[in-house]
């Protein structure tokens, strides 16, 4: 045990450590269940550490995707801190999965941007970076044209990818080529940050980041094959030859027309009943997904057991972070359509009440 | 000096339709804290806030239209010369303006976006070409050819490999012509028979082939030379655009800076407007103003019209709530002195701005730590330095440069006291002994300058409770007559062991030490007792006595860990000494005669001293006033002061 890693890890340790005992407990989502509707539970989020986010926004100006934008406050805020807290090799990494927030606000822009959307009502749909980030992203949405948005990006990171990408835009008018150039070239990014670690930062980082990687470039496959019914040679263009357990055979396999749930059972032998996902796929897909989070998230949660030492304990305080902001963007959104329990609660993740 | 600013709360009222000459004085006068009034009136339902609220947000956003338009430009927002605003903003006209000017901008910019687009769809073409610029046959032959699928092209590097897993199942050729950090050039070829399959692939790694205008015929050279013929003329075209760019940044800059300004002062005047209480045909404005700038600000108000009513209430300091604000008037040398109270915590009203006493006991416990008059000198010329604000790099930490000028002449002085000159113990007398020689003196003598600063800080605590009026505090409080006493026989007794002679017996003061012992254990119910309205009533004798129990003797451990705390003024200084010792020993081995290896690592070993250690001693005593000095009297949670003021003077007082 080096006392460098020790002294580098302990501050920031602490705090993931702090943060994570701040994750809304069982009872809480008992009673965000139980919650009659959408202002209850703003009435108990009140109650919560996020309550400080809320409390800036007057009631009736509190809609629920206003509400989730100032929940998604306190997420920023954490990750702000963390990433200043790690030890200095281990930021790069940290930084990257918060870009990923960055990169999602820069689709929505350009989305924003091609249905011509207003400025106020794209806002909200952001995740509220504020000084983290560069990005332009009301000129953005205001750039007029698709053309005069890259271009503003020209002294950004991403440029270099969308301006390549632009002449697809161009003769197929559709988002498609862009978010996927930039969903490609984040994800090759994060998984640079995992392979500069080294020892055992770089073990956690692949058991963490490299099964989010995973995840996100297995659903793409499934997702491109079942939906989008692209060719065996796009779904290989546009997924990722490299991860912790799904190998590039796999993505080829399924882009080949391989049994998909084989495939499933095979990368995450953990899963019971695969292929009960993939009877009817246009709607199991998204089980699967909330079903590969919920194996993620048990992996966070050892992360926090045995040595502590290292960028696990971090990453998975981040990463649950996100969990329950997904978890609450459900529970909000389902409330506020008066969705009964039963249809929303499959699509939550981590928030789960006493059982 | 000692205490914050003495203030007195203002009301005025007003008609509505002054609301913005009101509001501008009150901002020339830079005197006025307001306070949010909204909740009075509000049952009027007069809606003069909720009116300003819109024009503040209205207000917000020219601002934000205007700085891109600006940035657009590359105007600077540096404010305009001007004695001030004396009305808000038309904020229709306003917006037509910037418009007007972004259709001008825009129009520019877009072709000057168009061209430098086109120019690099040209250099895409020279970079696909030049690879193949030798090959004698015709560009549309060779991206056609009539048997073979091809597809000649730039990619991104990172999707060539994955391009050629895709396409195991055809047998295809792909050559990499020419590659850089980002982009690849390549040559796809295929049966035509698998059109299909290696167009797919070659879309999906967004392999863009090279698809030349009408105008490009001929060879790959022979177009290479005609797309550098153009590359000439649109980079003359992108030029001109530019120059008429900076015309109308000339030509706008004056209008566009004023219309800023005008936007950010009207913007201020709405957001202070927007906390005023609404009355039905008035409005009513609250605030706190200096006790000393009250009639300036009141003839100011009268000036502008006789109708407005003006109500003042001097608040006594001892019966002053939580709300008066705060402002300190320290004379400028003593600012970086303030800085470090203030990351501490900002005094309350009723409380004695520490500002002063800090001056004095920092330098002098930093001195006591640093004592070399060679090392002092030299922080200080630093200090001086940093204050001058010549250097930019540092110019944020000028504030701090007085503190350091008094740390080092502080640390001069104590140079005197040791007898060090850059660590040389032989070349100065000392003028009381040298630390490294007189270790038990100096650390005795450390405690009791501790000593001294601790009870100064019981004095000031005492004060405090007396202008508070709280008599409870005062008397029998921790920090109060109780626990000064307390302390203060606890150190005879202590004198009295070690000293055979110490005058007062010893008896005595056990029998004080005893009686301020239990003034402080039954400090809550004494407290209640002699004013109840301030201190509530405990539950129980019983309770208050064994929490008071343990209260003091938390405090004894307390004043013991406080006292011995300074112990380590002394064992700085004799690692002062220490360290410059091995400095020379270092040096010695280094050159035995005194040549020039020696004087570079005493120069080094100096610096070194000067930098790490000054940084280390400077930390220790921010400590000392933190945690044993502050905590004796210092409560702190005071309100800031922050008169409502306008844009230029509140620049003109960020260029000061």
């Amino acid at each position: 045990m080096s006392l460098g890693v020790v002294s580098q890890y302990s501050i920031v340790h602490a705090r993931a450590r702090a943060f994570s005992s701040t994750l809304l407990g069982p009872e809480v989502w008992e009673r965000l269940y139980a919650a009659k509707d959408y202002a209850a539970v703003i009435g108990i989020l009140r109650g919560t550490l996020y309550g400080a986010h809320l409390a800036p926004v007057e009631e009736a100006a509190l809609s629920p995707r206003r509400a989730v934008y100032q929940l998604k406050g306190r997420l920023a805020q954490v990750f702000s801190a963390i990433i200043r807290l790690a030890p200095r090799h281990a930021q790069p990494l940290l930084a990257q999965l918060y870009r990923q927030f960055e990169v999602d606000n820069l689709k929505a822009a350009l989305r924003g941007l091609m249905i011509g959307d207003s400025w106020d009502h794209v806002r909200y749909f952001l995740f509220p970076l504020g000084k983290d980030t560069l990005l332009p992203i009301e000129a953005l949405v205001r750039a007029g044209s698709m053309a005069a948005a890259v271009d503003l990006l020209r002294k950004t990171s991403y440029y270099p990818t969308l301006a390549h990408a632009m002449e697809r835009y161009t003769a197929e008018q559709s988002l498609f080529p862009l978010e996927v150039a930039l969903d490609l070239d984040y994800w090759r990014q994060l998984w640079r940050g995992i392979n500069q670690l080294k020892g055992r930062d770089r073990d956690w980082a692949l058991r963490l980041a490299g099964r989010l990687i995973d995840m996100s470039n297995l659903m793409w496959a499934l997702r491109y094959r079942v939906y989008h019914k692209l060719s065996a040679e796009e779904i290989i263009d546009y997924t990722l030859p490299f991860g912790y357990r799904l190998a590039d055979e796999d993505v080829r396999a399924i882009a080949a027309g391989a049994d998909m749930a084989a495939i499933v059972a095979h990368v995450y032998p953990g899963i019971a009943r695969v292929g009960s996902y993939f009877d009817q796929p246009e709607q199991g897909l998204a089980q699967l997904e909330v079903r590969l989070q919920q194996d993620l998230a048990q992996e966070c949660r050892a992360a926090f057991i045995g040595y502590p030492f290292h960028i696990g304990i971090p990453l998975a305080y981040l990463l649950l972070g996100q969990m329950e902001i997904h978890d609450l963007t459900v529970l909000i959104e389902a409330k506020a359509m008066q969705i009964p329990v039963e249809s929303f609660q499959q699509h939550l993740v981590i928030g789960r009440p006493l059982p | 000096m000692f205490y914050p600013q003495e203030m007195t709360r203002i009301s005025i009222i007003a008609r509505q339709d002054t609301a913005v000459a009101v509001t501008h004085a009150l901002a020339e006068a830079g005197a006025l804290h307001l306070v949010d009034a909204r909740h009075l009136g509000s049952e009027i339902k007069a809606d003069l806030a909720a009116d300003w609220v819109q024009k503040s947000a209205t207000y917000a956003e020219l601002e934000r239209h205007a700085l891109a338009l600006m940035q657009t430009l590359g105007v600077s927002d540096s404010m305009p010369q001007t004695d001030g605003w004396t009305s808000v903003v038309d904020s229709a006209a306003a917006n037509a303006t910037l418009e007007q000017i972004e259709r001008e901008a825009r129009a520019i910019t877009e072709r000057v976006a168009g061209e430098t687009r086109k120019l690099e769809q040209l250099q895409s073409y020279v970079q696909q070409l030049t690879p193949i610029r030798e090959i004698d046959i015709e560009v549309s032959r060779l991206s056609s050819p009539r048997h073979l699928f091809s597809a000649l092209g730039a990619m991104p590097v990172e999707n060539v490999a994955r391009m050629r897993t895709s396409l195991a199942r055809v047998p295809f050729v792909l050559l990499t012509l020419r590659q850089d950090q980002q982009q690849a050039v390549v040559w796809l070829l295929g049966r035509r028979a698998d059109s299909d399959i290696l167009e797919r692939a070659a879309r999906g790694a967004y392999l863009n082939p090279l698809s030349l205008p009408e105008a490009y015929q001929g060879t790959p050279g022979q177009i290479l030379h005609a797309v550098e013929a153009e590359m000439a003329t649109v980079r003359q075209r992108v030029a001109a655009e530019k120059a008429a760019l900076e015309d109308l940044r000339r030509l706008r800059q004056d209008q566009l800076q004023a219309l800023l300004w005008h936007v950010r002062a009207s913007h201020l005047l709405a957001d202070a407007i927007a906390h005023f209480g609404s009355l039905r045909y008035t409005y009513l404005v609250v605030g706190w103003v200096p006790t000393a700038r009250l009639s300036q600000l009141q003839a100011r108000l009268k000036g502008l019209s006789s109708e407005i009513v003006v109500k003042t209430t001097p608040v006594k300091r001892s019966e002053a709530g939580a709300d008066v604000p705060v402002g300190l008037q320290n004379p400028g040398f003593l600012v970086g002195f303030q800085q470090l109270l203030s990351n501490y915590g900002w005094p309350r009203y009723q409380e004695l701005d520490p500002t002063a006493v800090i001056g004095l006991t920092f330098p002098v416990l930093y001195g006591a730590m640093f004592g070399d008059v060679g090392h002092g000198l030299l922080l200080a010329l630093a200090g001086l330095l940093l204050a001058s604000r010549k250097v930019r790099a540092l110019a944020g930490f000028a504030g701090l440069g007085m503190t350091i000028v008094f740390c080092g002449l502080a640390a001069t002085l104590f140079g005197f006291l040791y007898g060090s000159f850059f660590g040389f113990e032989g070349v100065l007398p000392a003028l009381l002994f040298h630390p490294l020689s007189n270790i038990m003196q100096i650390l005795l003598l450390a405690v009791g300058g501790g000593v001294v600063v601790l009870v100064a800080g019981f004095l000031i605590s005492i004060v405090n409770a007396y202008v508070d009026r709280d008599w409870g505090r005062l008397l029998v409080g921790n920090n109060g007559l109780a626990g000064l006493l307390l302390y203060l026989s606890l150190l005879g007794l202590a004198a009295a062991v070690a000293l055979p002679h110490f005058p007062i017996p010893g008896a005595w003061l056990g029998i004080l030490a005893l009686l301020s012992a239990l003034g402080v254990m039954l400090s809550e119910p004494l407290s209640h007792a002699i004013q109840g309205s301030r201190h509530p009533a405990p539950d129980s004798v019983v309770t208050a006595g064994v929490e008071g129990f343990f209260e003091v003797f938390e405090m004894l451990i307390s004043l013991l860990s406080n006292s011995l705390s300074y112990v380590r003024v002394g064992a700085f200084a004799v690692a002062h000494g220490g360290l410059s010792a091995v400095i020379l020993i270092l040096a010695t081995t280094a050159s035995a005669s005194h040549g020039l290896p020696y004087w570079l690592v005493v120069a080094l070993g100096n610096l070194v001293i000067v930098g790490f250690e000054g940084l280390v001693v400077g930390i220790q005593t921010l400590r000392l006033h933190y945690y044993e000095f502050f905590s004796k009297f210092f409560t702190g949670g005071g309100t800031r002061y922050a008169p409502l003021t306008t844009p230029h003077k509140a620049n003109a007082v960020e260029q000061v």
